[in-house]
C-alpha cells in the first residue's frame, strides 16, 4: 500500500517515484466503481479526458490504475469499510389472530425496497408524489434504510405468506460525522403501536454504533412532539436548518 | 513543517467512494474589502485590491492534513457540540481518520486556494499585490515567478472549504462551510455555497439544506438560503440520559455530548402488539 503521506506535504502534488510493483489503491486518480453511482459512467468518461491532458507522471498512474479496475478500494486491515449497514432482519411482534392467521412484523435494514411498494405507502400516509427513479436513486444511495414488512401467514398446510411494506425510515451520512434522517413513515393502519418509534431508535442505534453522532432530522409541526420522546431536541443551542430557495 | 512526524504510520489518502466529479480549473478574482483603518492613504482608491482565487471541486486537490489545519484555523469543529479544549473557546482538532471517511463519502467538495503573499497582506490596503519597484531590487527571481504564476492547488495554500452530502436522488446536507478568518467578507464563502448548490441542482437535486448556528445565519441567508417555507422543525438528537434508570447504558461520545444508545428491545411474541 502506497502511503502518500511519506514526503512533506509540499511534495503532495509532485508524486514520487514509485515502484511499479506497489498496489494503487490510493486514490491519486480517482476511482469509481462502477455500480455504486450512475453518475460515475459520465464520471469516468470526464476521467479519461482529464488523463489525456495530465502530465508524464499521472499517464503512468494512469495506466496502473487501469489494471486496479476490479479491485475493491479498502484494504481488509482497515475498519472504515466495515460499516455495511446491518443486513438484519427479525421479527419485531408476532400477533396470532382468532382465525390462526399469524401476523409477523418483520424489520428488516439492508434489504431492497420496492419503490413501487414505497410508493404506494407514501400515498397512504399522505405524502405528495416523488419521481421513481429519483426516489430509488435516493433509497439505494442513503446509508441506512430500515424498513418494517408484515407477514402474514393462514394456518392452512399452504402457508402462503403475505408480504407487505407497512414501514421505512432512511437516513443519509458522511459515514463519518453527520447524519440526516429522512421519510420515516408507517401505514396508517399499524400506526400508534410503537413501530416507528423502534424504526427511528434502530436507526440511532446503529448510527451511534458507528461513531457518528450529528444525527438531525427535519420534523413537521405534527410530530416534532413524537422525536422529542425519541430524545430529540428542536433548534439545540440555536442550530436551525436552513433550505435552498432559488430566487429567480 | 512537523506534519511528517503526525502522519508517519497513517494512511493519508481519499478514497473516492461514491461522489460528483467535475472540471475545476476555475480562477476566480476577489476583491480585498477596505480596512476600517483611518491612516489610509487618501490618495489610494477606497475599494480594496483584487487577487486571485482558485476554486476546485476535484477532491484530489484537497491535502486532509491541510483540511485539518483550517479546521482549526477557522476553529470549526466536524462534532456540532464540540469540545473546548481552552476558555478560548478553542475547539479540539478534527479526527483524520474520521475526516478522511467523511471526505471520502461526500457528494461534493470544494476548495478555495489563494497564494501565500495575498494572505498576509490582510486589513492593510496599502499592501498590493502587484510589484513595487522600490522593492524589486530586493526580490530575487523565485520570488518574482512566485508572484505571477498563476495560483494553483499545489502552489497556493488552502483558505477556504465547503462540502455536502446527497442521497444522489432527492436531498442534499451541506456541511463544514469555511474561509480563514483573514480572507473573510471577501464573497469566497459564498462562492464555496453557490458552486456547492451548482453542482447539485445540475444533478438535478433541488432539496438542499444546510445547518447552521446563529452566527452562520445571516451568512446563509445571503447565500439564498431560508427557513423551511413548509414549516418544518429542525431537530437534533441530544438525549444524554435516560429517563428510566436503567442499567449499562450505553453511552456515544459526539464531541462533548455523551449521548444515549437506544437500547436494543427484544423480539417479542404476544397476542398484542408492543405499548
Amino acid at each position: 500500500m502506497l502511503t502518500l503521506n511519506a514526503a512533506p506535504p509540499s511534495s503532495f502534488s509532485s508524486f514520487s517515484i514509485a515502484p511499479f510493483d506497489v498496489n494503487y489503491q490510493v486514490c491519486s486518480q480517482l476511482f469509481v466503481p462502477g455500480n455504486l453511482n450512475y453518475w460515475s459512467a459520465r464520471a469516468s468518461r470526464k476521467l479519461k479526458n482529464f488523463q489525456l491532458k495530465a502530465g508524464f507522471w499521472e499517464s503512468i498512474k494512469s495506466g496502473l490504475v487501469k489494471n486496479n479496475t476490479t479491485q475493491v478500494i479498502d484494504p481488509p486491515t482497515t475498519d472504515e469499510e466495515d460499516e455495511e449497514p446491518l443486513p438484519q432482519e427479525f421479527v419485531l411482534v408476532e400477533k396470532s389472530e382468532p382465525d390462526g392467521t399469524i401476523e409477523q412484523i418483520i424489520f428488516s435494514s439492508g434489504g431492497d425496497i420496492d419503490v413501487y411498494d414505497l410508493q404506494a405507502l407514501c400515498d397512504k400516509v399522505g405524502w405528495p408524489r416523488r419521481p421513481l427513479p429519483k426516489l430509488a436513486a435516493a433509497l439505494k444511495n442513503s446509508y441506512m434504510v430500515a424498513s418494517l414488512y408484515s407477514v402474514r401467514k393462514s394456518p392452512g398446510s399452504e402457508g402462503n405468506e403475505q408480504k407487505r411494506l407497512i414501514g421505512m425510515a432512511r437516513a443519509t451520512s458522511d459515514h463519518a460525522f453527520n447524519a440526516t434522517i429522512w421519510d420515516v413513515l408507517v401505514d396508517p393502519g399499524y400506526q400508534g403501536q410503537g413501530l416507528g418509534k423502534s424504526l427511528v431508535e434502530k436507526l440511532i442505534r446503529a448510527l451511534l454504533q458507528r461513531d457518528i453522532g450529528n444525527i438531525t432530522l427535519f420534523a413537521d409541526s405534527q410530530v416534532v412532539e413524537f422525536y422529542r420522546n425519541l430524545g430529540f431536541e428542536p433548534d439545540p443551542e440555536g442550530i436551525k436548518g436552513m433550505f435552498w430557495y432559488p430566487k429567480y | 513543517m512537523a506534519l511528517t512526524g503526525v502522519a508517519v504510520g497513517m494512511k493519508v489518502h481519499i478514497q473516492i467512494v461514491e461522489g460528483y466529479r467535475s472540471k475545476s480549473m476555475e480562477l476566480r478574482l476577489v476583491r480585498r474589502r477596505k480596512s476600517s483603518n483611518t491612516d489610509r492613504n487618501p490618495l489610494k482608491p477606497a475599494t480594496g485590491s483584487l487577487f486571485p482565487v482558485y476554486i476546485s471541486t476535484d477532491p484530489q486537490h484537497i491535502n486532509p492534513h491541510e483540511l485539518r489545519d483550517l479546521y482549526t484555523t477557522c476553529n470549526h469543529s466536524c462534532h456540532r457540540f464540540p469540545n473546548l479544549i481552552d476558555s478560548n473557546g478553542q475547539v479540539e482538532p478534527v479526527d483524520l481518520r474520521k475526516l478522511n471517511v467523511a471526505l471520502s463519502h461526500s457528494a461534493v467538495l470544494v476548495s478555495v486556494f489563494c497564494k501565500t503573499h495575498n494572505i498576509v497582506g490582510d486589513g492593510d490596503d496599502n499592501l498590493t499585490p502587484s510589484i513595487n519597484s522600490s522593492s524589486l531590487s530586493f526580490m530575487g527571481l523565485t520570488d518574482l515567478l512566485q508572484r505571477v504564476t498563476p495560483v494553483t492547488p499545489f502552489n497556493g495554500q488552502l483558505v477556504g472549504f465547503g462540502r455536502a452530502i446527497s442521497d444522489y436522488g432527492l436531498t442534499a446536507s451541506i456541511y463544514d462551510v469555511m474561509v480563514i478568518p483573514s480572507l473573510r467578507r471577501m464573497g469566497i464563502g459564498k462562492m464555496i455555497v453557490k458552486r456547492i448548490v451548482r453542482m447539485l441542482t445540475d444533478r438535478d437535486i433541488y432539496d438542499i439544506a444546510a445547518l447552521c448556528s446563529k452566527n452562520e445565519r445571516l451568512f446563509f441567508k445571503a447565500c439564498g438560503f431560508a427557513s423551511d417555507m413548509l414549516g418544518s422543525t429542525t431537530m437534533m438528537y441530544t438525549r444524554t440520559t435516560s429517563t428510566t434508570q436503567e442499567d449499562d447504558q450505553n453511552i456515544s461520545r459526539a464531541g462533548r455530548k455523551l449521548l444515549l444508545v437506544p437500547p436494543l428491545r427484544g423480539v417479542r411474541k404476544s397476542p398484542s402488539s408492543i405499548p
